[in-house]
């Protein structure tokens, strides 16, 4: 090989290498940062964009606290659920399918509806009907409050993330069920061989392993429940979509209102997905299995 | 303490999967420091008559015996059998989430609530027993596979148990691992403790075990200490698996 072709080969290489780290590039997060630069420009020099964000911002914070609290429940609901649905008692077993095939079968909307209109006032309906049991019984101190509990008292904040909880644990319970799956049948048969109970090998062994396993679902479905907690807007709830729906119909601006309201959430949604993928990739870097 | 003189008692155990009959009636003592050693072809039921020991798998009819107590399904009494009872497995089973060192203190703070300190001290004893002290701060997936199977080993002593089981402890290690693992448990046969130990490794047998047993579909064909069962075995199902073994 003469010198002329190796400069010419170093020459396609370094080519090459320079075309793959342009296709490496991730353009998406350009171009998505540069839709969020105009849209940041339109707020800060358009007065009627600059309204409508500043009215919806005043729902941020009850979109993330909605979010937060509602799969944190969905988080005890869904390991309680997925536990149940491996259980080798048929009652667990049956209870925790029945849970989440009823939620899988229904619309998510329709769900809130009903969890929130007809389950909630249904239940504090059967705890006035406890307080009278216990306030006839002579229990009078524990029975009143119950016996007086009146439905309008039940905020709709409450019974929103009530709502969603109850859906989202049992989409959780799937995923939960799964990562107990995922960890290797050795591991409980080394634990009971040790003389764990079936609770302390789930909790020490088992549980530690199936976490790990599933954070990357649990964070897309966090991702997921931002979203789905738009829905919530429905119940009156001041989330960011419902003030957008309220400011929209109130000053006909629905450009400037449901432009902010859909940059909003991909925001939140995107910043939380490229934060989720770091910590991934330092799990992996630090894991030891 | 029970000194009863035989530690393991098994009367007529059957175990079936389906309707496959994988225990088909065994009856079986192992006397109180006893290396008993089981052989016998793939898919004989070894691991399933040795599981049925601590009921990992509960078996369908029979009794079995640890120490002068039948052994029962009823969680509370099983546990307690269980932690008495040291067990090794073929692929290590260690928790992969935890330090080598919380490998081997885990259950003796849950089962047997041995304080903090004490069961990190009995940890760092059995592992120093088992060659590999240094690497109590290392992950099971940072060790060789002699290496881990060794903490495991650790990892069951500090049981304190009375009965050690062995599965094929040698079968996923590379040759040159096997010596390391099979020299642990020699020595510890040595100890006088009572070792159940199902394998392939005929030296570890000649040289350590008191009983070998040879099993075939289920059941127990023979049995006899290991320079008559080696020099003069009794059934042709025995010398045919003898050759093949030795010859491999
Ligand atoms: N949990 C189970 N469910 C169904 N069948 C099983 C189960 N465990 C074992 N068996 C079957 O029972 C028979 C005995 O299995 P076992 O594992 O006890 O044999 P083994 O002698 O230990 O074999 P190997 O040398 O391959 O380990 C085999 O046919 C096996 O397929
Ligand atoms: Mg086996």
């Amino acid at each position: 090989m003469n010198l002329e072709e190796s400069v010419q080969m170093q020459a396609r290489f370094i080519e090459r290498r320079r075309r793959t780290r342009l296709s490496d590039f991730p353009w998406w997060i350009l171009a998505v940062g540069l839709l969020a630069a105009a849209v940041a420009v339109l707020i800060s020099t358009d007065p009627d964009f600059n309204q409508a964000f500043v009215i919806i911002r005043a729902g941020l914070g009850v979109t993330v606290t909605t979010s937060l609290a509602a799969f944190a429940l969905a988080l005890v609901l869904g390991l309680i659920a997925g536990l149940g649905l491996i259980s080798a008692n048929p009652v667990y077993r049956n209870a925790a399918t029945i849970y989440v095939e009823i939620v899988r079968g229904i619309p998510m909307l329709v769900l809130i509806f009903f969890i929130a209109l007809v389950m909630i006032p249904g239940a504090v309906g059967g705890i006035n009907v406890l307080g009278e049991l216990l306030v006839s019984r002579g229990m009078t101190a524990a029975g009143t409050p119950l016996a007086g509990l009146d439905i309008s008292q039940v905020d709709m904040n409450f019974r929103a993330v009530l709502a969603l909880a109850v859906t989202y644990g049992a989409f959780l319970a799937e995923v939960f069920r799964a990562g107990i799956q995922s960890v290797p049948g050795g591991q409980m048969e080394a634990a009971r061989a040790q003389g764990m109970t079936y609770r302390q090998a789930m909790r020490f062994v088992i549980l530690p392993q199936a976490v790990r396993n599933i954070l990357p679902a649990l964070g897309n479905d966090f991702i997921s429940m931002i979203k789905d907690s738009s829905l919530v807007s429905v119940l009156a709830v001041r989330d960011i979509t419902q003030i957008a729906r309220l400011y929209a119909g109130r000053s006909f601006k629905f450009e400037e209102a449901f432009t902010i309201l859909a940059v909003m959430y991909l925001t939140i949604t995107l910043v939380l997905s490229i934060v989720m993928k770091r910590f991934e990739q330092r799990m992996r870097r630090h894991e030891h299995a | 303490m029970n000194t009863h003189e035989s530690m393991i008692r098994m009367l007529d155990v059957h175990k079936t999967f389906g309707s496959l009959k994988a225990v088909n009636g065994v009856s079986l003592t192992v006397r109180r420091g006893q290396v008993f050693v089981i052989i016998g072809p793939s898919g004989s039921g070894k691991s399933t008559l040795l599981r049925c020991i601590n009921f990992l798998e509960v078996p369908d009819s029979g009794q079995v015996w640890i120490d002068g107590r039948r052994v029962e399904a009823e969680p509370r009494r099983l546990n307690a059998v269980r932690a008495n009872i040291g067990m090794v497995f073929q692929q290590f089973n260690l928790y992969p989430h935890l330090t080598v060192l919380e490998n081997i203190t885990l259950a003796q703070r849950i089962v047997r609530r041995v304080p903090g300190e004490q069961a990190k001290q009995t940890a760092l004893r059995q592992l120093e027993r088992v060659g590999i002290a240094e690497k109590a701060g290392a992950y099971p997936a940072q060790l060789s596979g002699g290496q881990q199977q060794r903490v495991a080993i650790a990892r069951a002593l500090a049981q304190d148990p009375d009965v050690m089981l062995f599965d094929e402890p040698t079968s996923a290690l590379d040759p040159e691992m096997i010596k390391e693992v099979l020299d642990v448990m020699l020595s510890l046969a040595r100890t006088g403790i009572t070792m159940v130990v199902v394998t392939h490794e005929m030296g570890f047998a000649r040289a350590a075990a008191d009983v070998v047993v040879f099993m075939d579909q289920g059941q127990i064909l023979e049995q006899a200490p290991p320079g008559q069962f080696f020099a003069r075995p009794q059934h042709d199902r025995t010398r045919q698996f003898l050759s093949q073994i030795l010859t491999r």
